[in-house]
């Protein structure tokens, strides 16, 4: 333990955090459980891929913080986590005038001095001079720095044992990895195996392997590397304590969705929160489908209506309603919207106007990618090009499209082995080789104007090359065994026909993920774009039967949206019971989630009547309906909108702020609508409208609810105090309704 | 104030559980003073062994001279340069003997002993949208970009010191007046720690600043009765097991800590410039600029890590002379009041002061505007920065530029270098990395080298 240093363990740490977004703890490798290596070759020289390479990974000389990053440290590069041998040899036996390695003196080596520690080293000492492993460093440079011979085994794949099964709580298993070499034979390599577990506060998972469940149910998987290998141990933590059987039959199952929702739940010993009421599941289902509030009349009739499939019905009718289109073609603006200083404003309305046409006629999902991957012609005439416009080269175009279409996030493997998945350069420039033929006419970008008018072409020629190699690539479907295979015509046809493959493994999947997010918060995989065997879904068995649905259905958005709002699990209240306030994956309540900016502020114009203009907007134009946000607006700027001069562009803040908050309870924008002589406030109180009556209109407008009659009685004694006037006592009324939770959160 | 403190040590730990131990029982201090310094300690408590943030963190108020002024008719005067180079303005000896400055900053001439000039930082993004974004994040941008461009790809100093930083009593650790600047956003960081924009003009009499006080037509009575309506009619339920995380309850924190502020006066302090007696006002320059550098003063001093002044106007391709006789003495008033203002209320030893653009102008005239009189064209090989306070050694010039103003001779310095002095003062390690919301581990500062003249 010693020797791993804080640099490495605080890199892995932050490296493997980052990557699945929160709370990822690994652990750093332990140096002390040597005696459990079995050396394979006790007696034979020691070998560079063999031996060496798997010590450099493990002592962390080619972690991200050191030598492995981009250029290098103090002139010495490595790969990262050593993806490639041949450089690394390279860098070792022929840079440095030979210093690194000496062969004639073995003990003055660099790479010796440096990890021992007996010539100053930035990294610390990493080794200690009598370790077996500087003995074997020493003998592999004494026998002239050997690299395994050609046809020597290589490493196939590493298994973990034993099989994976439930924990219970502080119940500890130590996990074996066997590397499996292309001979057949096999070793145990747990000691220079690097563990991490994606939910540490549920299984937690040592240096050594030693897993260990928690104290909070829920589900992990235990990662394990060695040498760009990658193997996983998916596990749970059930609940302690008895639940009656009855408790289980007596839940309702509207349709698939609630039976496989309870299967999770039953086995993680979990109850789901009672079903909400009426009005609190209309603001959810107007919010959730169409980005807005029910008008206090549309309110007053579902509550009213005594309809037993009333609410199946306000789904259905939800569907049907034009905001449909503006709500999702926003989702997909977050995605794919480009920086207009960058690709022209014209090019960015008609990315725009594709997208909200193509919701608004609910175009196949399928169809819908299709458009967009192959899409040609002009960039004013055909919005789909535009990412074309955008993303001008095929290592560009292909991280925006893994991520999006195949949930699967690239970035990495363009310049090295993904650090937690199988992807690698290889694979990366194969998908990429798809778009190499996507050519450009006309006017290209001359940013910030990016005015004339471009045409997205195929081209006859045009390859990706391997950066490292240098072979030419031809067009390769992300893995799977489909082999690389020539292309005839636009490759990026060929990639349509794979995707729309039924036995694609992420295409559907992804997609119905997304949406899922949408409705609940968080994605059964989660981040929704990051598909891998080392961030498993909450629920595999609900994902694959959705996007089995999708596909059956021939990728309908509405029909999946509405079999997602009418399973009973979408109706949970958010409220949490005895047995799950922990449950954050497994939607056993529902999750509250702060309405997105344009959300609440078309609400405001809504609640408070009084429309906003936006500069450079026909008047009265909802937030909803923007179409780029170099609009400017403070108040959705407040509200956490993507800035498009980000780039990335389509981060979009979904956290509550003290400015938010600050922004409500003293900003301008919101005084001045609850407060305007045209507002719902104005036409209210200077009516002859009973104070009752006026409190009942804006509990409804802003909480899509009456008051009880407690809140009544509470409120309305406000309206006769001294000194106030109606008028005054509304606006108070209505700026402390917007001011709450119930208003600025979807419950 | 720091006589109070001493009879209890002057360890931050100390002064923090001193004032722990209640604000009342303090007389004559200002609360807005107080503040500052409970961040203070809880900085210097944070710095740990880390040498670093050995120094007591800085708050760092930013000139940002939009347009790229000119450093020969500023910081670098090349008196001896030919006629088509030379320019009208003529240099004048500041009270530090040996360092020139031009003739129009006579005010700043006078207190060259309280701030360093930098001449040899130099880069190699000649246009706005890139210049800015490389001084204001340390990072070249990642692709081409042009003139107008807004861009980012990597997180200014404001959003880094909000980040790492924090105000005391829900202000905003980044404030930017009136406007943010191009490339001065928060990237990867994520919109809560984008500055905070105060566009209204502290010199008109009506001004207030945005959210943070209360509104026009909202007195503190209705205000106090608007809140205990609030409480009324908030009537969702909050889920009391931690374990759950409600962000009803994160949002429930948000409120108490806004009514705070709004409801502490002396916490609101910070904002009434008009507070500020009429000399001292007028001594900023009643105009915009001077009164927001006057504002900035207030923040800091209320403990607010990072103030951004964004001043356009200064890309003067054509009568560039003309332009500066009127720009210059207005602008050197208020920066050497400020620089004074803060070193007599003894603010300046924990402030810095920095003024720069985005990069200097071509040493050769130019007509390339196409106007009839002539200015200087972008130049990005060399530019001045006048950098104050925390506890920088006045008086000196870092590097120097040949005779003609081309390019550095003498310790050329980078945009990097730059930054991480900056990050050096506010108590941040410039060396530190930073994981993006995509996974990709990135350096805060690739060189995390500070210009050591600076850090004295």
């Amino acid at each position: 333990m010693a020797f791993f240093g804080f640099i490495r363990v605080r890199h892995l740490r932050l490296l493997v955090r980052a990557a699945v977004g929160v709370g990822f703890v690994i652990a750093p490798l332990s140096g002390l459980a040597k005696e459990r290596v079995t050396t394979p070759e006790p007696a034979a020289v020691p070998t560079f891929e063999r031996h060496i390479m798997p010590m450099l990974t493990a002592r962390g000389c080619n972690g991200g913080g050191c030598h492995g990053k981009s250029g290098g440290q103090n002139g010495f590069a490595l790969s990262l986590l050593g993806f490639d041998p041949e450089g690394d040899y390279q860098s070792l036996l022929m840079q440095s005038r030979g210093r690194r390695l000496n062969l004639s003196a073995p003990h003055e080596s660099l790479l010796l001095q440096k990890a021992t520690g007996a010539v100053p080293h930035g990294g610390g000492r990493r080794l200690d001079p009598d370790d077996e492993d500087a003995r074997l460093l020493l003998k592999w440079i004494a026998a002239g720095g050997p690299r395994d011979p050609p046809g020597a085994p290589r490493l196939s794949h590493i298994v973990i044992s034993p099989e994976p099964r439930p924990l219970e709580a502080g119940e500890t298993i130590p996990l074996v990895v066997m590397a499996h070499d292309t001979d057949g034979s096999t070793r145990d390599v747990t000691a220079v195996t690097a563990f991490a577990s994606n939910e540490p506060v549920i299984v937690s998972v040592q240096p050594d392997g030693v897993v260990t469940g928690g104290s909070l149910p829920g589900e992990a998987s235990v990662m394990a590397r060695f040498m760009g290998h990658i193997a996983t141990w998916n596990t749970f933590v059930p609940r302690a304590g008895r639940i009656h059987a009855d408790a289980w039959s007596a839940l309702p199952v509207n349709n698939f969705i609630d039976e496989m929702a309870w299967r999770k739940l039953r086995a993680l010993n979990i109850l789901p929160s009672d079903p909400v009421d009426d009005a609190t599941f209309l603001r959810r289902a107007y919010l959730d489908a169409i980005g807005r509030l029910p008008s206090p009349e549309e309110a007053r009739r579902f509550l009213a209506d005594a309809d037993r499939r009333k609410r199946d019905q306000l789904v259905e009718a939800l569907l049907e309603r034009p905001e449909y289109a503006d709500r999702w073609a926003n989702l997909w603006a977050d995605l794919v919207r480009p920086n207009p200083y960058r690709v022209g404003i014209k090019a960015t309305l008609s990315l725009d106007t594709f997208l909200r046409d193509a919701f608004a006629h609910n175009l196949p999902y399928d169809q819908f990618v299709g458009e967009l991957i192959t899409a040609t012609g002009s960039v004013w005439r055909n919005g789909a090009a535009v990412i074309y416009r955008d993303r001008r080269s095929p290592d560009e175009i292909v991280m925006l499209v893994s991520q999006l279409f195949l949930g699967v996030r690239l970035e990495c493997a363009k310049c090295h082995q993904h650090p937690f998945e199988v992807y690698g350069q290889g694979d990366f420039y194969g998908l990429a080789a798809y778009f190499s033929r996507v050519g450009y006419a006309g006017k290209g970008l001359s940013p910030p104007i990016s005015g004339g008018e471009e045409s997205v072409i195929v081209k006859t020629s045009g390859e990706v090359t391997h950066p490292l190699t240098g072979a030419v690539l031809a067009p390769k479907p992300l893995g799977g065994n489909a082999a690389a295979e020539p292309v005839e015509g636009d490759r990026r046809v060929a990639l349509m026909t794979w995707l729309r493959s039924p036995n694609h493994p992420t295409f559907a999947a992804a997609a119905v993920n997304r949406i899922w997010a949408e409705f609940f918060g968080v994605g059964l995989v989660d981040p929704v774009d990051d598909f891998r065997a080392t961030n498993p879904s909450s629920n595999p068995e609900l994902l694959a039967a959705l996007a089995t649905k999708f596909r059956d259905n021939a990728f309908d958005q509405k029909r999946l949206i509405a079999l997602i709002m009418k399973s009973h699990l979408y109706g949970l209240s958010s409220m949490a019971n005895e047995t799950n306030a922990g449950d954050h994956r497994n939607y056993s309540r529902h999750y509250r989630r702060r309405l997105r900016a344009e959300m609440i502020a078309d609400a405001i114009d809504d609640v408070t009547g009084v429309p906003s203009n936006y500069a450079g907007a026909p008047p009265e134009t909802r937030a909803a309906r923007l179409w780029t946000h170099r609009t400017g607006s403070m108040f959705l700027d407040v509200f956490g909108r993507p800035d498009p001069n980000q780039d990335p562009p389509c981060e979009r803040i979904g956290d509550a702020t003290v400015v938010q908050a600050m922004h409500l309870m003293n900003g301008s924008h919101l005084q001045g609508k609850v407060s305007s002589d045209h507002g719902r406030v104005a036409a209210l109180a200077t009516g002859d409208v009973a104070p009752e009556a006026i409190v009942e209109e804006l509990y409804l407008a802003a909480y899509s609810r009456l008051p009880t009659d407690a809140e009544k009685k509470q409120v309305l004694p406000m309206f006769s105090r001294e000194g106030m006037t109606r008028r005054a006592a509304a606006e108070d009324l209505l700026w402390a309704l917007m001011n709450t939770p119930e208003f600025i959160f979807v419950n | 104030m720091r006589d109070f403190l001493q009879p209890f040590g002057n360890s931050a730990l100390a002064r923090r559980t001193w004032l722990q131990l209640g604000l009342g029982g303090l007389a004559g201090g200002s609360l807005p003073g107080l503040l500052g310094l409970v961040q203070q300690a809880e900085a210097e408590e944070a710095g740990g062994s880390d040498p670093s943030a050995r120094r007591r963190p800085a708050n760092c108020i930013l000139i940002w001279m939009d347009g790229g002024p000119s450093h020969m008719e500023t910081f670098d005067p090349k008196p001896d340069a030919p006629a088509e180079m030379r320019g009208e303005f003529k240099p004048i000896r500041t009270n530090v003997p040996g360092i020139e400055i031009c003739e129009h900053l006579p005010k700043l001439a006078k207190i060259a002993d309280k701030y360093a000039i930098l001449r040899s930082v130099h880069h190699n993004q000649g246009n706005h949208g890139a210049g800015n974004h490389y001084m204001m994040t340390g990072a070249p941008p990642r692709i081409p970009v042009g003139c107008g461009a807004f861009v980012s790809f990597h997180p200014s100093l404001g959003s880094v010191a909000a980040h790492e930083r924090s105000a005391p009593h829900g202000l905003p650790g980044y404030f930017s007046l009136p406007g943010m600047t191009r490339s001065g956003g928060p990237n990867f960081l994520g919109s809560k720690y984008a500055p905070f924009v105060v566009s209204d003009d502290p010199n008109s009499k009506d001004f207030r600043v945005r959210d943070l006080a209360l509104p026009r037509g909202v007195d503190e009575a209705r205000f106090r009765a608007r809140r205990e309506l609030r409480g009324l009619v908030d009537a969702l339920p909050r889920i009391d097991d931690p374990a759950a995380a409600d962000p009803v309850r994160t949002l429930d924190g948000h409120y108490e800590q806004g009514y705070q502020l709004v409801m502490t006066p002396e916490a609101q302090q910070a904002f009434q410039i008009e507070q500020e007696p009429d000399a001292m006002r007028d001594a900023y320059g009643r105009d915009p600029f001077g009164q927001r550098l006057l504002l900035a003063r207030r923040l800091v001093e209320s403990g607010v890590p990072f103030v951004t002044i964004n001043q356009g106007g200064w890309d003067d391709h054509s009568e560039l002379w003309s332009n500066l006789r009127k720009r210059l003495p207005p602008w050197d008033q208020a920066v050497a009041t400020l620089i004074s203002d803060l070193d007599d209320r003894g603010l300046l030893a924990n402030t810095m002061v920095i003024a720069l653009g985005e990069f200097g102008r071509t040493p050769k005239i130019s007509t390339v505007s196409g106007r009839s009189s002539p200015g200087r064209d972008h130049w990005s090989s060399a530019m001045s920065i006048l950098f104050a306070g925390a506890g920088t050694p006045g008086g000196q010039v870092i590097g120097a530029t040949d005779r003609l103003g081309h390019a550095p001779i003498d310790r050329p310095l980078s945009p990097e270098n730059f930054v991480s002095t900056v990050y050096t003062k506010l108590g941040i390690d410039p060396g530190k990395h930073f994981i993006t919301p995509a996974g990709r581990p990135t350096f805060l500062v690739s060189d995390p080298t500070p210009i050591r003249e600076l850090l004295g």
